[in-house]
């Protein structure tokens, strides 16, 4: 079902649908909106038989921060559909032949706010509310068995042993990958992480992968409507959700809070209460400074691909604001860490 | 590397050139300018002491390998100096600085050398508190 070259978004989405569904379709009110740095998103109105049904579509970049599989994503959202707050996932289309470019289309949720990391309180008197909610389905999403999900078919689990080395090796690699500069400091801070390893958790569990403030829909009034963005779900430690949820680069300007909603103690509290998993200290500061070495591999990216790619602006404040306040929070962790004993 | 003041501010120029595409308007315009405004901010702090930090951490780089990099089999006598001061060869002193660097802290850990292990880990926040940029918090969009 390949389009011709140069026709408008609209039509051709109107023209793949309606061969998909056999009827006439409407496509009304198409707009991009922002949405993630790793897919364009759009919103739109389908009208079938007179009935309009709201629906975004999130179709492949040109360039991202990250190499994702949308597979995988819209098996995610299949996945928790019905489990936690997430869009009904509808169409998954991984040719491209229509769009350009692959794409996959879910069910739109109307009402909601998703705040920006530059906004400071963001959930104002709702933020112990949406902290509980926060991190009670993190919890939820910890708790379920990964093997009674649709993305058992395409995610293998690591042995709980090699969890933290699996997702170090990942991240490590990218940055061999696209470094331009040399980063000291994050190598310090993986020779570190590999002298220290963390203890296995104790059973594999699906991992968001970007689970923080600023990839949710809150309703502004203290309930969650939907978890949004799961391009790097995979199986691993439930431990790497809540430290990167915790990670200083998402608190709001707000130390004393994490996500800027409730403290870490509470956090944890109300995770291990929906998760039936205790969080080990050692654990969760192994985690953390990963999340720090992660997020550099990512602003690593996203600078290699603004500087040589095509200059989108999302790329290049994230590879530049983003990438020094990381190294920021990485080098203090690092130091208090070795203070702390680690070798 | 991070991008430079210079490739931010063309980025910008870029985005505001293009036409935008009729799907783009409306939210993701709004956004897109929100950005754009965020990011000559984010230049501007960037250009006012870019070439001054550079030359601090330069000099910083210089200074613990000249101290301590005999000691552990890296020769300091040619480190590289900051040439004309322009951002390309600053950047081009800072990578070869920070190579050496990486294997001088390779090196004092595998020789245990805890006091210079300690030296350096300071050396490293001081160095991403130098380049941190500060911006301030945003109003939400309404």
């Amino acid at each position: 079902m390949n389009a011709p070259a140069g026709e408008a978004l609209g039509a051709r989405l109107e023209r793949y649908l309606a061969t998909l569904w056999n009827a006439e379709v409407r496509v009304r009110d198409l707009a991009r909106i922002p949405g993630g740095a790793s897919r364009e998103t759009y919103r739109f109105d389908a009208e079938v038989d007179g009935k309009p049904r709201g629906m975004i579509l999130r179709r492949d970049p040109t360039g991202s921060l990250i190499d994702t599989n949308r597979h995988i994503e819209f098996l995610a959202y299949k996945s928790f559909h019905g489990i936690v707050p997430v869009p009904e996932p509808l169409v998954l289309d991984t040719e491209g032949g229509a769009l350009e470019r692959p794409f996959f289309i879910m069910s739109r949720i109307d009402g909601g706010q998703v705040p920006s990391v530059m906004n400071l309180d963001p959930y104002g008197q709702n933020a112990r509310a949406i902290g509980e909610e926060l991190f009670g389905i993190l919890g939820r999403i910890a708790r379920c068995d990964p093997a009674t999900l649709p993305l058992r078919d395409c995610l293998q689990p690591p042995a709980p042993q090699l969890c933290w080395r699996a997702a170090l090796d990942e991240w490590q690699a990218v940055i061999e990958r696209d470094e331009r500069h040399p980063q000291p400091i994050v190598r310090a801070a993986i020779r570190r992480l590999r002298r220290n390893p963390p203890p296995p958790p104790a059973k594999i569990s699906v991992v968001h992968g970007d689970y923080r403030s600023g990839n949710f829909m809150h309703d502004g009034r203290g309930k969650i409507l939907g978890v949004l963005d799961w391009e790097m779900v995979h199986l691993g430690d439930a431990v790497e959700d809540l430290a990167w949820c915790f990670d200083l680069l998402w608190n709001h300007f707000d130390d004393s809070r994490v996500a800027s909603t409730i403290s870490e103690k509470d956090a944890i509290a109300i995770w291990e209460r929906a998760s039936g998993l205790t969080v080990d200290p050692a654990a969760l500061k192994w985690w953390k400074l990963f999340s720090t070495v992660k997020g550099c591999a990512i602003w690593t990216t996203s600078a290699r691909e603004f500087r040589e790619g095509g200059h989108d602006l999302v790329l290049g404040f994230a590879g530049t604001y983003s990438a020094r306040r990381h190294e920021r929070i990485m080098a203090d962790l690092l130091e208090r860490l070795v203070e702390e004993g680690w070798s | 590397m991070t991008p430079t003041a210079q490739d931010l501010l063309s980025a910008c120029i870029m985005t505001l050139a293009t036409p935008p595409r009729p799907e783009d308007a409306g939210l993701f315009a709004a956004a897109r300018l929100r950005l754009v405004a965020l990011t000559n901010k984010l230049a501007a702090l960037e250009a006012a002491d870019a070439a001054a930090i550079r030359v601090r951490e330069n000099a910083a780089l210089r200074t613990i390998l000249a101290e301590a990099g005999p000691a552990h089999g890296i020769a300091a006598d040619k480190l590289p100096g900051d040439g004309d001061y322009s951002i390309a060869t600053l950047d081009a002193a800072n990578a070869a600085l920070r190579r050496l660097l990486i294997r001088l802290h390779e090196a004092a850990e595998q020789a245990s050398d805890r006091a210079l292990d300690r030296k350096i880990l300071k050396l490293y926040r001081d160095m991403a508190g130098w380049r941190e940029l500060h911006l301030p918090p945003v109003k939400p969009a309404s």
